[in-house]
């Protein structure tokens, strides 16, 4: 008996076919999503445009000319004009793209990971401690984002920084929110359990059992965060509370140019038209993200 | 192969034996465990559900004992604290004569005791392969990732799945009775000698749930293991089990040999439980629905008797005394007035002379 | 219901703390001395000495908060550096602008989004459905403050059909609520109408196309029972959901209209917000913040009890 089991074994270990796992599946059904893929190839586009900035903007965008202000789209030499201090807009809109990008993406991130942390010890550990927890989160979650991002940036002064710092606290109890849902969700069930009767820690049950099971969907809906964040990043910026002049940053601009629309409103209106596009095909992915990650469909 | 084959230990020489086949495996005494109702005592009494109130039996060692009774009865509570997933409010575990969480530390118990669970999908993580499932108790317990692996290759192999097919699968390209198989290879992986098996196989289909019984009936005899069998399906429990206890709100109603339980049962409410099992002779065949309603709120049970409200022998006396269990006979324990020798119940059988 | 609004109302009173906390913690962030931030630069010293004591800036950070919550409990909010009024008078006088601009804009969306979500979930996986969730798509993404930009360069510089900005005859003092004020309301509701007409048109069409798919609309359609009925079925298994939904986005939309009023100048809370960032006069900052949130908190336990009302399947979680 025990000959037989062990030859067994020896050509089990040596053939065991592999199926293949879950983010592979998930891959090859975004893969087969046009809209995600496209939504991604322009996002991979507008990176590739932040940082080859220095090479693909025709001037310096700070460089200014009293002669040459609110040229409209087509000038020779300034193809999408000039701004309100003669600068070169497509120059701007491409070195925009950096502060932009950081501003709006940056915070998702950050408040992915301590919003998680905080949304699944919570969910994890439930009773006393998930109450403190989750009602400290839902003092923030009380306030409007916009409110929040603004009434935190308007205290602490404008500046990248403390615009950063306002957004990623903005998300954090959001992305807590979810995480703690999803995770007392998967903490019921029987695996967990199982996993607990089999006398493991609660660290090695959150590495190897929920870690794997909640941040999926956490990390969907931070991704659907994004958009907002890009938006409510250029809206601080618009409002005089993110970046400061004369630096390049498409909501800066979109306020700086204010005042131009009655000149020049095509150039005016430029600066949103990129946050409208980066904002959209973020959307886009995340929607694609989610139902490639929706095992069921 | 000592370190891959979980080998029949349970059997007379087993090293881990303490006590003697003489020696419950599992001895359980006054277990009490009580929920809190939720959004009571806000604005409203505090109010609790006596999911398990006052249960003592013995498992004995290499046997299979039987566990029935209604949905709500305190089965799977009773389950998951004898896996301590969840702590009893009252009570004591002795297991092989020490006690579990005293001088036999949790680790160490649940080493021995493992559970099957009734939903083959919930209790698989479905972002792990079928080995990793089954190889992560040993690792955890601080065995190599190989010879871990080796070993789940090993107990797939004998559950009757091929491991070179289903070692790298994820539980969704199962199907219900391949998933419940390899629950009880991962419940066998750390080579417990007491394995709860808590409606393990009333999800599947007839046919398939032979095949695991089965199953459960061969590792038993070649691992030496002792069963705790939650069913609601009388006619399993007869086939798989030695003794049988029956339970009725929180309450061991009665606890004997299968044969004493199907063939004399002593509590009305076994006998109503027995007569609604579906039989094969139509001239058997009750008309009277013998159990009528369901089983009353658990929140706030029947004082005295807690079968009285449907019982069809209910007297006075039921509605004020509960019932002891009556220790006359080990083979066979009934709580019921009525088999009460000397009680108040006018069919209590008399005192018997005292030298007789 | 009574008992249900009770414990809503118990659950919300420990939020409000926190949030009245996180108001007045807004103070004691802002770099440098907080008497610095609530006086003009150039006070006397006999002034800042005032201050300290009336502000209890010398006293335990536990007691300035009771002192600041004690104050505004009764309507105290401080005096504004910019223009030395009180707080609560300016709040009052902005808030009507910013709750009728919210309304109609809600009304707005809420028609909008309800028309394309309806036809959405009716026509669910056609063309219509696919146009009506790329709108929505779009109004979801859209930088709303871009769009009002957009709108004032089409409809007032262009065709010069409507005022580019600002709150009517008489600004924010005199409210004459006639068709000259509606004439300034229409671009900037029109624009914040987007953010709540995407939310809501994805909600309706899911609700619909949820209810169309269930077996009693099934069962209604197979019993020969047409449109009309199934119709009303629809909308009354929609509408507690989707009143819900409409509260909440009035909600967001009052606390969230700075950048809006600010793009038209829109004499309301998210203008005087936005006036009160630009001169640092902490003490409107910080009112306006703290009525905002307030406001936001009460709207949702109305929504709370409200939904609970119509549909009691809710008050058990």
């Amino acid at each position: 008996m025990a000959a037989i089991i062990t030859q067994d074994k020896a050509m089990a270990v040596a053939t065991v076919a592999r199926s293949p796992g879950y983010w592979s599946g998930v891959a090859r059904r975004l893969s087969r999503d046009p809209v995600a893929l496209v939504a991604l190839g322009l996002i991979i586009l507008l990176v590739a445009m932040a940082i080859l900035a220095p090479y693909l903007a025709p001037y310096d965008p700070t460089k200014a000319s009293m002669i040459r202000r609110l040229k409209p789209i087509g000038t020779p030499g300034y193809l999408l004009g000039t701004d309100e201090l003669g600068r070169d807009m497509l120059s701007r809109l491409i070195y925009g793209a950096r502060l932009s990008l950081i501003m709006g993406v940056i915070p998702v991130p950050i408040a992915f990971v301590i919003g998680s942390a905080i949304g699944i010890v919570a969910g994890y550990v439930g009773g006393i401690t998930n109450t403190l927890i989750m009602r400290t989160v839902d003092v923030f979650y009380a306030f409007p984002s916009v409110l929040l991002a603004v009434a935190l940036s308007g205290t602490l002064g404008s500046g990248l920084g403390n615009a950063l710092v306002s957004l990623t606290v903005v998300f954090i109890p959001q992305i807590a929110r979810v995480a703690e849902s999803v995770t007392t969700q998967v903490r019921r069930l029987d695996y967990v359990d199982a996993a607990r009767a089999s006398g493991a820690k609660g660290h090695t049950i959150i590495l190897v059992h929920v870690l794997g099971n909640v941040l999926g969907p956490i990390f969907v809906f931070a991704t659907s965060l994004i958009s907002v964040s890009m938006i409510l990043a250029s809206g601080l910026s618009f409002l005089g509370l993110g970046v400061r002049p004369p630096d390049a940053e498409w909501g800066l601009m979109l306020n700086t140019l204010r005042t131009a629309i009655y000149v020049n409103p095509m150039v005016a209106a430029l600066p949103g038209v990129m946050i409208f596009l980066t904002s959209i095909c973020f959307n886009l992915f995340s929607d694609g993200l989610r139902s490639a990650m929706d095992v069921k469909s | 192969m000592m370190d891959a084959v979980p080998n029949p230990l349970n059997q007379p020489g087993d090293p881990r034996d303490r006590g003697g086949p003489a020696q419950p495996l599992l001895s359980v005494r006054g277990l009490v465990r009580h929920f809190p109702v939720k959004g009571s005592g806000f604005l409203k009494p505090k109010k609790v559900v006596s999911a398990v109130d006052g249960v003592d039996f013995d498992i004995l060692k290499g046997e299979t004992l039987g566990v029935v009774g209604e949905s709500g009865c305190g089965k799977s509570t009773t389950a998951r604290v004898l896996m301590q997933l969840i702590r009893q409010d009252r009570g004591e575990l002795l297991f092989d004569g020490e006690s579990v969480g005293g001088t036999l530390p949790l680790r160490d118990y649940r080493r021995q005791v493992q559970m099957v669970f009734q939903d083959s999908y919930a209790s698989l993580n479905p972002r792990l392969t079928i080995e990793d499932s089954i190889a992560f108790g040993p690792r955890v317990h601080g065995i190599s990732p190989r010879v871990a692996i080796d070993r789940a290759h090993d107990l797939l192999h004998r559950v009757g799945l091929e491991p070179g097919r289903f070692a790298g699968r994820y539980p969704h390209e199962l199907s219900g009775g391949q998933r419940q198989r390899i629950n009880i290879a991962r419940a066998l992986a750390l080579e417990p000698r007491l394995v709860i098996l808590d409606e393990a196989v009333s999800a599947l289909d007839k046919s398939v749930e032979a095949q695991v019984l089965n199953l459960l009936l061969d590792l038993k005899r070649d691992f030496g293991l002792t069963y705790m069998f939650i069913s609601h399906d009388l006619n399993v429990v007869r086939f798989m089990c030695d003794r049988v206890m029956v339970m009725y709100l929180g309450k061991v109603c009665e606890i004997g040999t299968r044969d004493a339980i199907f063939d004399t049962p002593g509590h009305p409410y076994t006998s109503a439980l027995l007569a609604s099992m579906p039989k094969m002779d139509p001239a058997e065949r009750t008309k009277v629905p013998p159990l009528s309603g369901d089983p009353p709120n658990p929140i706030d049970p029947p004082p005295g008797c807690r079968f009285h409200p449907r019982c069809s022998f209910s007297e006075d006396i039921c509605t004020r005394m509960p019932p002891g269990v009556s220790s006359a006979k080990t083979q066979h324990s009934v709580a019921c007035l009525m088999a009460e020798p000397g009680g108040l119940h006018s069919r209590a059988p008399a005192l018997q002379e005292s030298g007789s | 219901m009574l008992l249900y609004g009770l414990k809503r109302l118990l659950h919300v009173i420990p939020v409000a703390f926190g949030v009245s906390i996180v108001c007045f913690m807004l103070i004691h962030i802002a770099p440098g001395d907080p008497l610095a931030a609530i006086l003009p630069s150039d006070a006397s010293a006999e002034l800042q000495a005032q201050m300290r004591s009336f502000y209890g800036l010398d006293r335990p950070l536990i007691v300035q908060y009771g002192l600041w919550i004690w104050r505004a409990l009764h309507g105290d909010l401080g005096v504004s550096i910019a223009t030395g009024r009180s707080v609560s008078g300016e709040i009052a006088a902005a808030s009507v602008n910013s709750i009728i601009l919210a309304i109609a804009a809600t009304l707005i969306g809420f028609t909008l989004g309800s028309f394309l979500g309806f036809l959405a979930g009716v026509f669910r996986g056609g063309l219509v459905d696919r146009l009506a969730s790329g709108i929505s798509m779009l109004g979801v993404s859209v930088p709303h403050y871009w769009l009002g930009m957009v709108l004032v360069i089409v409809f007032s510089v262009h065709l010069g059909w409507l005022p580019a900005m600002g709150g009517g005859p008489g600004g924010s003092d005199g409210r004459a609520v006639g068709w000259d004020y509606i004439r300034y309301l229409v671009l900037p509701a029109i624009t914040m109408s987007v953010i709540p007409m995407g939310i809501i048109a994805r909600t309706i069409r899911s609700l619909v196309a949820d209810i169309l798919s269930q077996d009693f609309t099934q069962a209604l359609a197979a019993k020969g029972l047409m449109t009309r009925q199934i119709l009303r079925h629809v909308i009354r298994n929609a509408a507690p959901t989707a009143i819900s939904v409409m509260g909440l986005q009035l909600g967001y939309l009052l606390g969230g209209s700075i950048l809006i009023e600010t793009v038209f100048s829109w004499p309301g809370t998210g203008f005087l917000l936005n006036g009160a960032i630009f001169t640092r006069d902490l003490p409107v900052l910080q009112g306006t913040i703290l009525v905002l949130a307030m406001f936001f908190v009460l709207v949702n336990l109305i929504v709370d009890v409200v939904q609970g009302t119509i549909d009691p399947r809710i008050q058990r979680s």
